[in-house]
């Protein structure tokens, strides 16, 4: 158990870390197309988290990713990331305890998993909007997770360092 | 050397006076330096040389220095003025670019003055795979609402504002599965309405549903907004077709539309911030 400022410490990092990941995005990956698609990192970060931190943590950081994310980048729904990251971080969080151990298959396997659930809503939510679009969407989900998984690796590393500083007497 | 001088300092006086004759009348007799003077001068010699060397070094030194110094402030000074000038040249082009949209614009604005445009730049692409959107450099300081419409420097609608900041706006492009909006063939005035499909989005296109089951479209044919219930203005380019087909009920048809705007590489819009709604 963290002391209370070594939890605003930690968050602070994990605040930090998540903000590099915003610039590389921005900056860089936004600009490479591969495969018809751009690699998209904010899932994985969701995913990352999850299974550091747990579900619980992991879902309510997850949420405040959702929000920043929705406040950036525009969507089927205004809300579309806020409502989506918290079942990412949960089921990133509920893979390490009770799957695998926290580690870089299980951000693999978790970053799997977000972008399932986050396509998936996608495309339930353009089903309701009367333009389903499975096969796309289906399409769309392989080649954005087959780009983004060589990225999984780094996250992995940055976000465990975070970790590991954090919970030194863990 | 008093005793010396008291006993032989007559001698001596002597001696001198006698050399110095003799020196003066070599001097006098000889067409070349006296010898006295050329042992002197040969003596002295390679020192002169040697001093000649060195003052010349000296002043090589410092002349180099002073070249070295002027050299390099007039370097820093004509590379500032290059950078300068390369920054005109840049401004140059940009003006040039932005004097060729101008142009453009000139003439959509002579065809429809109901027009109010505002010109904006395009900062950021698309920035997820499920959306195809644009974000521009001005927002509501130039009055850009949402729903604006925003179109190339020819007319050709790129696609719809759909959120606003301060400095910034997102522009949802015409391919973007949240487009829907009415839509007219130009040839043969059929109606229906142009929207976005995410299974069109990643090849760039959108579809033109509620056509007439017989409506005779043919590849290449304009369609254009509509207009009709006011929300966008009309007669805005929205693309051609490239292939018409019979949807699943096969009560009516369905068309695939390019856009006419090149979404991939547009740099400049113009967003309509107000126009006549048409009746």
């Amino acid at each position: 158990m963290l002391a209370r400022n070594e939890t605003i410490f930690k968050w602070c990092l994990y605040g930090a870390a998540t903000f590099l990941c915003f610039l590389a995005q921005g900056a860089v990956f936004q600009r490479i197309t591969l495969w018809g698609v751009i690699p998209f990192l904010y899932p994985v970060l969701a995913a990352v988290v999850g299974t550091l931190e747990g579900p619980l943590a992991g879902s309510i950081y997850a949420l405040a990713l959702g929000v920043v994310c929705d406040s950036l980048l525009p969507d089927i729904i205004p809300c579309f990331y806020t409502l989506i990251f918290p079942l990412v971080g949960l089921c990133g969080g509920l893979i390490a305890k009770g799957l695998l151990s926290a580690g870089f298959i299980c951000s693999l396997v978790s970053s799997a998993a977000a972008f399932l659930l986050t396509d998936s809503f996608h495309c339930l939510l353009l089903w309701a909007n009367q333009s389903a679009a499975w096969e796309a969407g289906a399409w769309t989900m392989v080649r954005e997770f087959c780009v983004t998984a060589v990225l999984v690796i780094p996250v992995t590393l940055l976000f465990q360092a975070v970790f590991r500083k954090t919970h030194v007497y863990d | 050397m008093k005793n010396f001088l008291k006993g032989h300092g007559l001698w001596v006086l002597f001696a001198a006076a006698v050399i110095a004759v003799a020196l003066a009348v070599m001097s006098f007799l000889s067409t070349t330096s006296s010898p006295l003077a050329n042992v002197a001068g040969v003596l002295s010699s390679p020192f002169r040389s040697a001093y000649t060397a060195v003052a010349t070094w000296f002043n090589d030194k410092q002349n180099y220095y002073k070249d070295t110094t002027a050299l390099e402030e007039e370097n820093a000074e004509l590379r500032q003025q290059i950078a300068k000038m390369e920054a005109q040249i840049r401004q140059a082009q940009d003006d040039s670019e932005e004097n060729a949209f101008l142009r453009d614009l000139l003439g959509l604005q002579t065809q429809r003055r109901d027009f109010v445009f505002e010109n904006a730049r395009v900062t950021e692409r698309s920035v997820s795979n499920w959306a195809s959107s644009l974000t521009l450099d001005k927002g509501t300081n130039y009055d850009i609402a949402v729903n604006d419409c925003v179109v190339d420097a020819t007319g050709n609608l790129v696609g719809i504002v759909s959120e606003v900041g301060y400095n910034w706006c997102t522009v949802l492009t015409v391919v973007d599965t949240s487009t829907s909006m009415g839509a007219q063939v130009f040839r043969t005035k059929d109606l229906g309405v142009a929207v976005g499909d995410f299974s069109l989005m990643g090849d760039g296109r959108l579809r033109m549903d509620y056509l007439p089951a017989d409506c005779q479209l043919l590849g290449g044919d304009l369609v254009v907004t509509s207009g009709l219930g006011g929300y966008y203005p009309s007669g805005l380019v929205i693309g051609s077709v490239e292939e018409v087909q019979k949807d699943d009920s096969g009560a009516s048809s369905y068309a695939v539309l390019v856009p006419e705007a090149d979404l991939d590489s547009l740099t400049e819009v113009a967003v309509i911030k107000s126009f006549d709604i048409v009746s």
